[in-house]
């Protein structure tokens, strides 16, 4: 076996073979070193075969824990999943000593709520599953189970609650997966691009969240979620635009002060998208718009800045977006360089230097700062980018262009659905007692 | 699902505050046109309902399969196409008006021609959506713009330069006869019921319009509004002279403790909304109508890519409008306009009749179904 | 075939960038804050347009307010205004200008052609204030007040109700006047702009008929033209009783009118007044007076000035509270026929005032 074993794999100082004989029987061992744990290898195998109490072979063939392997073409996978491989009395048989690196489970790192949960998933699949069958201990929570990835075969699981799931967007999502043709699987962001198709959406339809509770809650609305080995992270589908703009902390706190934070969310996605190109619509087509104190004002800041201001606001959004990359990207000691080099430096000295007006700078800090209310990660950097073609529309139109690109959106938004679920439909019904919706007769 | 019906109604009520309806009722305030509008009241609502009661006979079905169901291909086919012409040339007048208005107050450096490409190609964008999305959309933007137009209207009437005597004495007039000039424009008011004709296809069955009070309702304020709140302004003279008499408004009111000073660059960005999505819903019905006469076209309610025909249609569309504002001059426009509001009218008129006429039919088919099945 | 259609849509699509002609930045504008528009004297060139620019610094404290004025003398305002851009560096925008003075020359000879062409020109706000200026326009506009923070404060606070909210100041907004000037039963009426001491003394109205104007108000006159045609003011009224001087200050004013035939067919106008105000100035221990009798007397005084104020009006054939609309509102006899009654009647109208004034408290002391 062992030579077999050896031709098949390349020459890797890990893959360990051994032969091994006592009184009454002669063995064969092939493993991986590294993807066994030792001491597993040598209680289950090593001890009581030298020791020799029971026979060895009755040993193999009655436990459970020996699993008789009868194609040679198992025999590799086998041995890259942590098995042991044993060639005894001519049959052969696999050992389960898997060594599996985890980290134990964590707070999470990108959704944090206040007085939530703090427990996120992590990156083993059965951990994830542990922590979400805990959250949702309802026998009807289905687990189906698929491998993707043609190289690194990633286990993923697909969860439903099968009484209230929503059953064309399973055959659909099934049939989706069925056709995934990938090569390396690591994170729910490439399944997420890979599910959505062929069609490039500004607007992230699938959820990523780390969050069991948030998982939860969204099985027991009837949504399907993906969880990926290796990928601390889930999927959520489908989803609509206000499933992103909801924290989990909305459930948790008071009514007046959630509602009027969601509030405060939705003003801060108008001001992130709109406010630059506001700024050169007025200040470049339409003074009259603003009072009379602040146009003199505004004309009074500007009058040290000597090219357009169109010019001056790409300035200051491309350093922005330098800033904000460049502090996902720092090391830890040099962080709070970041932050003395942003606001000192591109901020004060700037406009001191008369490089940009006062206003940019005041207009550039909302615009940044209102970006991070937004609660998904993937949202905020969608809204991130939305804000370039307006500001080319207020260049050419001013205002005209920036509400017909706002209508734009909205119309673009409505369009988009997200496994087929509308993606910007109000929630609910205006009278509870309404029944029937859109599309009934004739659709399906 | 009732509130998809009153969005309909409500924008198209709305707009028309503006544009061409009080225009053409101020001019002839003393000749007939406060007669012309109680009349249109009872007149609109009654059309409004039987359209709705006729058509939600036929759940989940919009005008052109009905019609095809009852009546011979080469019957339907023409009217269709009269009707899509018909609401087409609504909204190619109605954008060109709105780009010169645009013009005047926004974007004055340019020429007029300049708006009026973009809003045609964003309109040409926006008519191609499916119907279910634009439905969704006229949700969202109905509950973003009219408040906000309630408030200017609420605004204008609180105000303390706002005179009632000039209402009262224009009102008075209304013992002169009605002419029907005034009368289309009134009644179009209430046209917003003709959306229905397409947005049916999403409707659920066993749809029942309720609150129908909201109707005469809505269109009593707009008409009035429209009307009353200009003449309330500028006297009773003085409302002749302005063309864009709405616009100059809509500047006569002061926010004093607002943003914005001016409530005329509110009020211009509300109605470009409104613009945006009248133009989107005309010329999508139009496309519809024109799609349904060809023989290999199924109707469908959401389809998930926009189909060619789609596309030809509308830049067809966007081709005439670019044609139709190079021909026209603003007086030219203007009379087009009047002379289309009595056009539309008969359609309507036409349109209603022979729908109620089905949908009697119809109850009747299905009444002797009934009773054979009974039988059985 | 698709990713050449893309390709084609998204070349077009470029073509609607074209449309940039309307950009210039705020630095490039030099704002209008006033307009001022005089007789010249000159008959080929009869009108002196005066602009008076802002000059737009990074601070703004009180008395940093900078301004430039230009004048010019043209055929028509709208050329001269055209002229102007010849004298300046940047583009003139008038989209901040909200005050417009018309000359007291001009004024008295005519109205229409300023009117006119401020309704016209679209970037001219419909809310800006018309007023007057005397001796002329030209001469309130280089005033230069040193407590202002930005130019044309000080004109800008005085109309309107965010600054200073006089009784003495009637504010007529450019839609006021153009409604005033064309409609049947209501005349125009402005407000005069003296200067005085480096500053300006806005306390008298001028009024008007559709052509010209008439007369300048003395100044307690104008706060009674105030007093009884808005609502929310805050004023006073004076009186004597008893040899005593009274002053009341009145928080609000209802007035109502009714134009009515009597009997014999001449035109009544009874005017209802009703106040309640606080003494401000009184004898003392007037807390425990009788209150009534200070009412009726300094109600009667009331009475009578405003009488003489109306029959001045009506003297001159004009009717700046709008009688004649109000009897077009509740008399209608087709066809305007009753705009021709009220032109019969209205020289012969008869004047009835009813006032009645409630005294709530005597402020602080008895």
């Amino acid at each position: 076996m062992i030579n077999r074993i050896l031709t098949l794999f390349a020459d890797s100082k890990d893959l360990i073979t051994k032969r091994m004989k006592n009184d009454d029987t002669y063995m064969e061992i092939a493993y991986i070193d590294s993807l066994c744990d030792e001491s597993k290898i040598s209680e289950g195998i090593f001890v009581p075969f030298s020791r020799n109490k029971k026979p060895f072979h009755d040993i193999v063939q009655f436990s459970s824990e020996f699993k008789p392997v009868h194609e040679m073409t198992e025999w590799s996978s086998s041995l890259l999943r942590g098995y042991v491989l044993i060639y005894i009395h001519s049959k052969y048989y696999s050992y389960d000593a898997s060594r599996i690196i985890r980290v134990e489970s964590q707070t999470t790192q990108v959704e944090s709520s206040i007085q939530g949960p703090q427990i996120a998933l992590t990156e083993d699949l059965k951990d994830g599953l542990n922590l979400i069958r805990n959250r949702y201990p309802e026998p009807s929570l289905s687990v189906e189970e698929r491998t993707i990835g043609t190289v690194t075969k990633t286990r993923i699981a697909l969860l439903f609650d099968s009484r209230r799931v929503n059953s064309k967007v399973l055959a659909n999502v099934r049939s989706k997966l069925l056709e995934v043709n990938m090569e390396t699987l690591h994170s729910a962001g490439e399944l997420v691009k890979y599910l959505s198709g062929n069609r490039k959406h500004l607007f992230p339809t699938m959820l990523i969240t780390e969050r069991p509770d948030r998982i939860s809650n969204n099985l027991a609305k009837g949504k399907i979620v993906l969880l990926i080995h290796g990928s601390m992270f889930g999927i959520i589908l489908p989803v609509t635009f206000f499933d992103f703009m909801n924290s989990m902390d909305d459930r948790y706190e008071s009514y007046w002060m959630s509602h009027a934070l969601m509030i405060m969310r939705y003003i801060s996605v108008f001001l992130t998208i709109t406010l630059p190109a506001l700024y050169i619509a007025i200040v470049s087509y339409n003074p009259e718009l603003f009072r009379v104190q602040l146009a003199f004002s505004i004309a009074g800041s500007r009058s040290a800045v000597p090219y357009p201001s169109f010019v001056e606001v790409l300035v200051m959004l491309f350093m922005i977006e330098m800033l904000v990359e460049a502090s996902v990207r720092l090391p830890r000691y040099i962080g709070s360089t970041g932050t003395t080099v942003g606001g000192l430096i591109l901020g004060q000295a700037a406009q001191q230097a008369g490089l940009v007006s006062s206003i940019m700078i005041i207009v550039t800090s909302v615009v940044a700062i209102t970006n991070f209310v937004i609660p998904n990660n993937a949202m905020s950097i969608a809204i991130r980018f939305m804000k370039y073609p307006l500001i080319v529309l207020a260049i050419f139109y001013g205002i005209t262009g920036v509400v017909i690109g706002m209508f734009s959106y909205c119309v673009y938004l409505g369009s988009l659905r997200s496994f087929g679920v509308p993606y910007f439909r109000l929630p609910g019904k205006l009278i509870p007692s309404e029944e029937g919706d859109l599309g009934q007769v004739s659709s399906s | 699902m009732n509130r998809y019906f009153y969005y309909g109604f409500l924008y198209v009520a709305l707009i028309n505050i503006m544009l061409f309806v009080p225009n053409i009722l101020l001019q002839n305030r003393y000749t007939g046109s406060i007669s012309s509008m109680a009349l249109a009241i009872p007149a609109g609502t009654l059309l409004a309902l039987l359209f709705a009661s006729s058509i939600t006979k036929f759940p989940g079905k919009a005008i052109p399969e009905i019609m095809y169901e009852h009546h011979p291909r080469w019957l339907v086919s023409p009217v269709l196409w009269m009707m899509a012409i018909v609401y087409f040339l609504g909204s190619v007048i109605v954008l060109v008006a709105f780009s010169v208005v645009i013009n005047r107050f926004y974007n004055p450096d340019t020429s007029s021609a300049v708006v009026l490409y973009l809003l045609i190609a964003a309109s040409v964008y926006y008519s191609t959506r499916s119907t279910l999305s634009l439905l969704f959309i006229l949700e969202m933007m109905i509950i973003i713009n009219a408040p906000l137009i309630f408030f200017v209207l609420g605004k204008a009437l609180f105000s303390s330069s706002f005179n009632w005597d000039a209402i009262r004495t224009v009102a008075n007039y209304i013992r002169v006869r009605p002419n029907i000039e005034s009368f289309a424009a009134a009644t179009y008011i209430f046209s917003g019921y003709l959306n229905m004709s397409m947005v049916n296809r999403a409707l659920p069955p066993n749809f029942r319009l309720k609150y129908r009070w909201l109707i005469p309702l809505i269109g009593t304020i707009a008409l009035l509004s429209s009307v009353f709140i200009p003449i309330g302004f500028h006297g009773t003279e003085g409302v002749e002279e302005y063309l864009f008499v709405w616009s100059v408004t809509a500047d006569s009111m002061k926010m004093e403790y607002g943003f914005i000073e001016r409530v005329l660059f509110l009020y211009l960005i509300l109605y470009l909304n409104l613009t945006l999505l009248f133009t989107t819903f005309g010329w999508h019905q139009a496309m519809e109508f024109i799609k349904s006469t060809f023989k290999s076209h199924t109707p469908k309610l959401d389809e998930d890519k926009t189909t060619r025909s789609n596309w030809i249609i509308g830049i067809a569309f966007a081709v005439i409008t670019a044609l139709y504002s190079l021909a026209v001059n603003e007086k030219l426009n203007f009379n087009i306009a009047a002379v289309w509001l009595i056009v539309r009218l008969f359609v309507e008129l036409l349109a209603v009749v022979w729908l109620f006429i089905l949908s009697y039919k119809q109850v009747r088919r299905t009444r002797t179904k009934r009773k054979e099945g009974n039988e059985e | 075939m698709r990713g050449a259609t893309t390709r084609i849509a998204a070349s077009l699509l470029v073509l609607l960038l074209l449309g940039g002609c309307g950009f210039k930045d705020i630095d490039k504008r030099l704002f209008v804050v006033a307009t001022g528009i005089d007789n010249s004297g000159n008959p080929d060139k009869p009108y002196r347009i005066t602009l008076r620019l802002a000059v737009t610094s990074p601070k703004i404290e009180p008395g940093a307010g900078q301004s430039q004025v230009e004048t010019i003398e043209a055929r028509t305002i709208a050329e001269g205004v055209r002229e102007l851009k010849s004298y300046v560096d940047k583009e003139l925008d008038f989209g901040q200008c909200k005050i417009f003075m018309i000359g007291e020359q001009l004024a008295r000879t005519e109205i229409k052609p300023p009117l006119s062409w401020m309704i016209r020109r679209r970037d001219i706000q419909a809310i800006s204030n018309v007023s007057i200026g005397y001796p002329s326009a030209e001469a309130i506009l280089q005033i230069e007040p040193k407590t202002e923070r930005y130019p044309g404060n000080m004109l800008f606070l005085s109309f309107g109700q965010e600054g200073t909210e006089s009784s003495y100041t009637v504010t007529q907004l450019a839609f006021e006047l153009g409604r005033r000037l064309t409609e049947k039963g209501l005349d125009p009426i402005l407000p005069i702009v003296y200067p005085e001491n480096g500053s300006y003394r806005i306390n008298q109205a001028g009024i008007f008929n559709k052509e010209k104007l008439l007369t300048i108000l003395k100044p307690e006159e104008t706060q009674l033209f105030n007093q009884i045609s808005n609502t929310e003011l805050k004023s006073s009224i004076g009186g004597n009783v008893e040899e005593d001087p009274y002053v009341l200050t009145v928080g609000s004013i209802r007035s109502t009118y009714r134009t009515n035939k009597n009997d014999q067919g001449k035109l009544v106008i009874e005017f209802n007044i009703r106040m309640k105000g606080l003494l401000e100035e009184a004898p003392k221990m007037v807390f425990n007076k009788d209150w009534s009798v200070i009412e009726h007397h300094i109600a009667t005084q009331y009475n009578t000035s405003v009488k003489k104020l109306l029959t001045k009006f009506q003297k001159l054939g004009v009717d700046p509270i709008g009688f004649g609309l109000r009897y077009r509102a509740t008399h209608y006899s087709g066809d305007g026929s009753s705009w021709k009654e009220w032109l019969s009647l209205y020289p012969e109208a008869e004047f009835k005032v009813n006032t009645k004034i409630t005294v709530e408290g005597t402020g602080l002391i008895k």
